[in-house]
């Protein structure tokens, strides 16, 4: 019983860790949305017409992942969206890494384009969607335990 | 379980939707109140740029200042160049040669020379958190703003040389603020590649 407790707890640290860190990376980019626009477009996987709709609407949707992350209601919905969030991140890093084109990440800020750089943001989003991933199976168990 | 999750997982996305179209409208909206929203196409850093200058161009020159004003203070002593080994660095990087890149040692041997004007292009924020002594801010993304306030001092120097420096080498800022100038009337633009990351990597002054 008492594994089970420590279990809960453990995953409602983690989930409230995630959920800080998407609550910064929101808030960084909600401050500059210039400058996140310029960052999604070194990545050159947009139109025009969609780089700074994505620049204004994704800094609310990382700081409403958060929240969820961090209260939990509802229920799996924050661990979801971490996910795929992490998922599109690593795919966008990883086709730039491809296309032998350097990005500036954009992720907690502008902070220049190097591939020294994008293999951390890469190596952070993996481990980011690997904490997602272990807190949404353990949630998903949860529900199916409870119906 | 498999079969009870995929439902399960068919509402998570539902969700992730409705919560998408919430964040984007609420993005929308509040990019409104901003003191400068954002425009709902994406225009380059170049064209936003070139937009400025044109602007900055049309606009009416400033009252003339005082004389002394036009006069840039001379670097201090302790900014005196590294000895350069063999011939000078300057890489032409325009058709009319007049935007050129230089590296640290030919940059410090510039600065030190009098009457030396040198440009941050960095942001503001970053020019305000320390910036090489006597460097003038004048950031890409604000050039509408910070040109006329610098106006007074650049002008003199329109036909000497003035430094650029940015971030770092794998930043395009210095390129640009050097590119706006060119289309202004300035004659001899000098980048300095490696930027405030050299610059601070030598342990050299700053100034706040």
């Amino acid at each position: 019983m008492s594994a089970i407790l420590r279990k809960r707890w453990l995953f409602l640290i983690l989930r409230a860790a995630l959920g800080a860190v998407f609550i910064w990376a929101g808030v960084l980019k909600f401050q500059a949305p210039q400058a996140f626009a310029d960052s999604i477009a070194t990545f050159r996987l947009l139109p025009a017409q969609l780089i700074n709709l994505l620049a204004l609407g994704l800094p609310p949707f990382e700081i409403a992942i958060g929240l969820l992350c961090v209260f939990g209601f509802p229920r799996r919905l924050g661990t979801f969206c971490a996910l795929v969030l992490c998922a599109v991140f690593a795919s966008a890093l990883a086709s730039a890494f491809l296309r032998g084109i350097e990005v500036d990440c954009g992720c907690f800020g502008s902070g220049g384009s190097s591939f020294s750089k994008m293999w951390l943001s890469l190596g952070r989003a993996l481990g980011l969607g690997a904490v997602a991933t272990v807190l949404y199976r353990f949630e998903l168990r949860s529900t199916a335990e409870n119906t | 379980m498999s079969l009870r999750v995929f439902p399960v997982a068919a509402r998570d996305f539902v969700g992730l939707a409705v919560l998408g179209t919430i964040a984007l409208t609420t993005g929308v909206l509040t990019n409104k109140f901003r003191t400068r929203p954002l425009p709902l196409v994406y225009a380059t850093k170049a064209s936003r740029l070139e937009q400025a200058v044109a602007r900055v161009a049309a606009s009416p020159l400033p009252a003339a200042p005082p004389t002394e004003t036009a006069v840039l203070a001379p670097p201090p002593a302790s900014l005196a160049p590294a000895p350069v080994d063999g011939p000078a660095l300057a890489v032409p990087t325009s058709p009319a040669a007049n935007v050129y890149e230089i590296e640290l040692p030919e940059f410090q041997q510039r600065l030190a020379e009098p009457g030396a004007v040198l440009v941050d292009a960095r942001p503001e924020i970053f020019h305000r958190f320390g910036h090489i002594p006597g460097a003038l801010a004048l950031p890409r993304d604000e050039f509408e703003v910070y040109y006329p306030k610098h106006r007074a001092k650049l002008e003199p120097y329109k036909n000497q040389e003035i430094l650029v420096y940015c971030q770092g080498s794998s930043c395009e800022d210095s390129h640009l603020v050097a590119s706006a100038l060119t289309k202004l009337g300035y004659t001899r633009l000098a980048v300095f590649v490696g930027g405030w990351n050299a610059w601070t990597q030598q342990g050299l002054p700053q100034e706040k």
